[in-house]
């Protein structure tokens, strides 16, 4: 390990670049999968659409809590875009390596877990963002008429959503962590998945929660996954000073998350078993 | 007759020995369970918080969409619980594995599927359980013996869509290579059933009662108890279309065992 971590310290843009390109490759393979990921995204826009336009049809008001029926639909159908080109099974790779014992061969490759995780999750978030996300999002603006302002928010957005899958990212490696206790990943990871969609406001936005309810999560650090960066998405007319204090709220959530993680790793690589050893 | 007695006795042999495995992994057992109940904790907890905005969808109060909620839960159980080896489909088919269950003097789709028994379906059969009990009494629908039958078929039935749905998506990787991802995203589907069909305008309506029928899986059956002054048509065909569903599903999974030549290893 101390071979490793020395190598580790000493950055190397190429050998990451590498197993960002790798991770794309291998993605690339699976053509049909992205196919039906675009389907399946547009099924969920049909349901949420139909669904919201319902709600929204049983009240008088056109806006509920500072939300019309136009933003709600942009929020959820992204944030649910945004979902599966974050998710990258983390969980269940971690999970499985450790049950099959292969978690043993990237351990003794010179580069530290952590970083060898984080470099292929990035080549397969990059790969899903522009093969899924980016035509969810131009179909979002063609059904909503350009609800969506097309300016500073964009890039606004690329900040706060790189930032957010890296808080993503921690807490994957986090929870997969546990997995070296439990010997146990589908409910490890089901619940990992659920708390950070519903705390996060990637099932319901934040905005309809009740007052405590939404105090709390903004306490935690799930919000800046979604929230924050569908929020600078959808409004454009946020005050800089607004816009850097929530980008800077990511970071330090950043920085604790990995903190957080690489502590937990460090303490929990000792008791690695693994089948056969 | 003595063929069903013979495959029941297979069957519980099976799943004896499936429980008996799980069970070694005790925490593994556990944590599912929890996980399980919390999943459709959350899912209650994102109606509750609508409900506090909004008073009704499309005319169905809270505690109508509970009770659809409640019942595709109770009829996504059997999926969930008994097939669960479906999602384990594609990638026996691509290691090769598959053949294993090519060579037994018994059905191969009875095989592979009494194969694996997933405990933590049990836990979802609970919490739907519980929440067609309190929106029932909610709703103040009265519990008669005819009632009660009734809520068994369409319960049944609509497990049968659901299962039919799965098995086509699962069976699809003996035609496809490599199609495993596929039955992630059907499976999605079972979140929408829990909407009743009427938020849909009439092409959706269509799609989703004759194409991907998950209109089937809670709100054409759970008409008939919810709302029995104005039941449709397609309420009553539901058991009949169930089980001709699943049958042809059931079809389409066997035909594409049978063509299943292995990897050549």
């Amino acid at each position: 390990m101390n071979q490793a971590t020395k190598t580790f310290t000493k950055f190397n843009p190429k050998a990451y670049f590498t197993l960002i390109k790798s991770s794309i490759m291998e993605y690339m393979q699976y053509r049909m999968s992205v196919v039906v990921m675009l389907f399946g995204n547009m099924m969920y826009l049909i349901i949420i659409y139909n669904l919201w336009k319902a709600i929204y049809a049983s009240v008088d008001t056109p806006t509920v809590n500072g939300m019309t029926f136009t933003d709600t639909m942009i929020y959820l159908v992204l944030a649910s875009a945004q979902f599966s080109f974050m998710e990258a099974y983390l969980v269940w790779e971690m999970g499985r390596g450790i049950q099959n014992g292969d978690i043993v061969i990237q351990l003794i490759k010179p580069m530290s877990y952590e970083m060898y995780q984080l470099f292929i999750i990035a080549g397969g978030n990059f790969f899903n963002f522009v093969v899924t996300f980016i035509p969810t999002f131009f179909i979002v603006q063609i059904v909503t008429d350009w609800a969506i302002p097309m300016g500073i928010n964009l890039l606004y957005y690329l900040a706060a959503v790189l930032l957010g899958s890296m808080i993503n990212f921690a807490v994957d490696y986090f929870v997969g962590t546990i997995c070296l206790y439990t010997h146990s990943i589908w409910g490890i990871n089901i619940m990992k998945e659920i708390l950070v969609t519903f705390l996060s406001g990637a099932t319901v936005p934040l905005a309809f929660f009740p007052e405590v309810l939404y105090r709390i999560v903004m306490f935690l650090p799930f919000h800046a996954i979604y929230n924050t960066p569908l929020t600078l998405l959808i409004h454009n007319d946020l005050p800089v000073a607004e816009v850097g204090r929530m980008l800077l709220t990511q970071l330090v959530w950043v920085v604790v998350m990995f903190a957080a993680a690489r502590g937990f790793w460090k303490v929990s690589e000792k008791v690695i078993t693994v089948n056969g050893g | 007759m003595s063929k069903v007695r013979f495959y029941f006795r297979i069957y519980l042999k099976i799943l004896s020995q499936d429980i008996k495995s799980r069970m070694s992994y005790r925490s593994d057992f556990i944590i599912s369970m929890i996980g399980m109940i919390f999943t459709n904790a959350a899912e209650l907890a994102a109606f509750y918080i609508m409900f506090q905005n909004f008073n009704s969808v499309c005319g169905w109060t809270y505690y109508e969409m509970l009770f659809l909620y409640g019942f595709s839960l109770v009829a996504l159980t059997p999926m969930q619980c008994l097939f669960e080896n479906n999602w384990n489909l594609s990638g026996y088919v691509r290691r090769g594995d598959f053949i294993k269950y090519c060579f037994r003097p018994v059905n191969v789709f009875f095989y592979y599927i009494s194969e694996i028994f997933d405990v933590k379906g049990l836990g979802q059969l609970a919490m739907g359980i519980g929440t067609l009990v309190y929106s029932w009494i909610k709703l103040e629908l009265p519990v008669t013996p005819l009632l009660l039958l009734e809520l068994l078929v369409a319960l049944a039935s609509a497990s049968l869509f659901f299962i039919g749905i799965m098995n086509f998506a699962a069976a699809v990787c003996f035609y496809l290579i490599n199609t495993g991802f596929l039955i992630g995203t059907v499976s999605k589907f079972r979140d929408y059933a829990k909407y009743p069909v009427t938020i849909f305008n009439k092409g959706f309506r269509f799609l989703f009662t004759f194409i991907i029928p998950i209109a089937f899986i809670a709100y054409y059956p759970s008409l008939v108890i919810m709302r029995p002054t104005e039941i449709p048509l397609l309420t009553w065909l539901a058991p009949a279309f169930g089980v001709l569903f699943f049958y042809a599903s059931y079809k389409f999974w066997m035909y594409g065992a049978s063509k299943y030549s292995g990897t050549g290893s």
